[in-house]
């Protein structure tokens, strides 16, 4: 009876987003617990349950249509992301491995600055320092929503930098990354030729 | 290392004689040993850190009469937080969102050598020529192969130990002279005190350890069996360097109770010895073993901590991703590079959601204002004197006594009584106030029933003469310890 009462929970967690152990540990036990009927039934729509336990966390995500299978309609949502809001998520993604290349801590915090540092190289120069400054705010806050940035408490604008970033920002996206990019370039200089 | 090169860039690099040599030394120091070193503490949340440190400069500043240290507490403590001096640790524990701080291990080398510097002169040289000879006996007992050498040795032992037994039966009880018990004293002092600092020393030797071992892990070009061979195939690297087995038995031997016990009760008596006493040795010397505990329980913590990272670092799947997001990564940023100049406006990349979407349009609630608190400036005047406050004062006073003993009265000649009856016999005389304490008696203080499902009229004459009347709920007062059915 009492795995009945705490399978609804568990889903419902789920579905609002990721769950993760340090934040919802009885929760966190539950879906140990059940993680048999969590996968039937995300199966049986089309989604896959992803349980890290190394790093403490799980979600939900789009399973890749297999051959025989009739194709289901997406529930998972692909975000749109701008130029530069790909380009913070690849930053962070090399300061994170960097900081788990050192070693020591588990818990990586950036400030917007040392955001601001590291993509100001890649964008166009400009003069007004307030309005990248605004901008790479507006981005941040894109990725805050997106789940890879958590804004600490605190007067200073520091931000964790959360580890579920290895799991979206893996070598596949970042490969399909850099082909894009290299697409983009060759339409630039192809664009620029044909300019006389 | 005593070189004069490797001096020169000791004094530039080293943060222990960088402390030393800073302008405001003592300053710096003062601050670090109270909030460190004196409570033996090893974390501490930045905002208090930093009133800590404001409370600090303002005493400093009243004492001097000017402003010595021009700078804020935030400002000198994200200084000495930073990389070029050193003397800070500051991390993130887990779940806090405040940074927290601990002194480094090179800072209180540099503490420790400064209150080295004022300590006492007494210079013991007997004792510690014992401990060298203990030292090497243990080394070389523990190391004898043959055991008929063993043997003979413990036998000497027992005679010598029978020898002095003997004296002792015969009178002769050979105590130490207060000299060499001070000196002892003052030696296993030192050490203790050693012993504790070195704690952190040997967390920041851990995760050194550490951070090599990934760096080779991070570096390594070849296949990944032979990486394994090159850290020896072991996948405990922390905890069976030599420091890590040292603290491992140290530990072990700390944490059993009767020892706890053991050290306990011979600080105890050995503090209280008169020839000890005569030192005035610091107190915390007697609860050394629970700063002991302390201290090692911190280091405890981070040994188990990086084994087990290290050992997540070295999982198949994390090593060979790793290599490969660093290179697509390089790549990703040099096209990126090549683009500057154009940057496309369009969607660039797209990622899935962390959760399957749950669309709830009737969750939004509605727009409530933010409430504001008006906040008037009005200067508060003093009260109007004249307010009539004779209310205050025209309280009735009802006797509960007088009424008890009506009621006992009564219930002499019945078994039970309403209110009602009671009355008829003793008439209300204090208006409402004397029906009120009937009711609170009926609720508290005697045996009664109260009926809701009936009520009763009870009526009276007012101090003005006139007639009142309350209806209430049936009370019914019987005699204490009567069941009746």
């Amino acid at each position: 009876m009492s795995g009945d009462d705490r399978f609804g929970p568990v889903l419902v967690a789920l579905f609002q987003g990721v769950l993760y152990r340090e934040h919802a540990e009885p929760l966190w036990q539950s879906l140990q617990d059940l993680q048999a009927r969590v996968r039937d039934y995300g199966g049986a729509m089309g989604l896959e349950l992803i349980l890290d336990e190394a790093e403490g966390y799980a979600y939900l995500r789009q399973r890749t249509p297999v051959a025989e299978e009739p194709e289901l309609p997406r529930l998972v949502q692909r975000r749109q992301l701008s130029f530069p809001v790909s380009l913070i998520l690849v930053l962070l993604r090399r300061t994170l491995a960097e900081f788990d290349a050192t070693g020591g801590e588990t818990r990586l915090v950036v400030s917007r600055d040392d955001i601001a540092d590291q993509i100001r190289v890649f964008l166009p120069s400009t003069a007004n320092e307030a309005r990248l400054l605004d901008r790479i705010d507006t981005h941040i806050g894109k990725i805050v929503e997106l789940g890879f940035l958590r804004r600490l408490r605190g007067p200073e604008a520091q931000y964790e930098v959360r580890r579920i970033l290895k799991a979206f920002v893996d070598a596949q996206w970042l490969g399909e990354f850099a082909e894009r990019l290299d697409a983009y370039a060759h339409q630039a200089t192809a664009r620029s030729e044909e300019d006389p | 290392m005593m070189d004069y090169q490797q001096l020169l860039t000791q004094r530039r690099s080293h943060p222990a004689w960088r402390l030393l040599a800073a302008d405001h030394a003592p300053m710096i120091a003062s601050f670090l040993h109270r909030s460190f070193i004196a409570p033996n503490v090893r974390t501490i949340a930045r905002q208090q850190l930093i009133s800590q440190l404001d409370d600090h400069l303002f005493q400093l500043h009243e004492i001097a009469g000017e402003s010595l240290f021009p700078k804020s507490a935030v400002s000198y403590l994200d200084d000495w937080a930073s990389d070029e001096r050193g003397w800070l640790r500051k991390y993130y524990p887990q779940g806090q969102d405040e940074p927290h701080y601990d002194l480094t291990s090179s800072a209180e080398q540099a503490l420790e050598w400064l209150s080295g510097l004022s300590q006492r002169n007494f210079i013991g040289t007997e004792s510690r020529l014992n401990t060298v000879f203990g030292l090497l006996k243990q080394i070389i007992d523990g190391t004898e192969l043959n055991p008929g050498a063993r043997i003979a040795k413990l036998q000497k032992r027992r005679a010598d130990i029978d020898a002095e037994i003997a004296k002792i039966n015969e009178g002769h009880l050979e105590l130490m002279e207060p000299t060499q018990v001070r000196e002892r004293f003052l030696q296993m002092a030192s050490t203790a005190r050693e012993l504790l600092s070195d704690f952190r020393a040997l967390d920041q030797n851990f995760r050194m350890l550490d951070r090599s071992v990934r760096e080779q892990i991070a570096t390594w070009e070849g296949g990944k069996g032979e990486l394994l061979q090159q850290i020896f195939g072991k996948r405990d690297l922390i905890a069976d360097s030599d420091e890590g087995r040292s603290f491992r038995a140290f530990w072990d031997l700390l944490m059993s109770p009767s020892r706890q016990d053991e050290l306990g009760k011979m600080l105890e008596q050995v503090m209280a010895l008169v020839p000890i006493r005569e030192l005035e040795p610091d107190g915390r010397l007697r609860r050394i073993h629970y700063d002991w505990l302390e201290a090692g329980e911190v280091t405890q913590r981070t040994v188990a901590r990086l084994s087990e990272q290290l050992r997540r670092y070295l999982d198949d799947k994390t090593w060979l991703e790793n290599r490969r997001i660093m290179e697509l990564i390089r790549t990703v940023e040099q096209n990126a590079l090549a683009l500057r100049g154009h940057i496309p406006e369009q969607t660039c990349m797209t990622i899935d959601d962390s959760h399957p979407d749950v669309a709830l349009p009737m969750e939004r609630l509605l727009h409530s204002p933010p409430f504001k608190a008006v906040i008037r400036e009005i200067p508060l005047g003093d009260a109007c004197p004249e307010i009539a406050s004779d209310a205050l004062f025209e309280q009735v006073y009802v006797d509960q006594g007088r009424l008890l003993s009506n009621l006992r009265r009564v219930l002499q000649m019945r078994r039970q009584v309403s209110l009602g009856s009671l009355v008829a016999d003793y008439p209300i005389e204090q208006g409402l106030a004397e029906l009120a304490t009937y009711l609170k008696l009926a609720t508290q203080d005697v045996v009664a029933v109260i009926d809701d499902e009936r009520t009763e009229h009870i009526s009276w004459i007012g101090s003005d003469g006139r007639c009142r009347e309350a209806s209430l709920p049936m009370i019914i007062f019987t005699l204490r310890g009567k069941n009746d059915e």
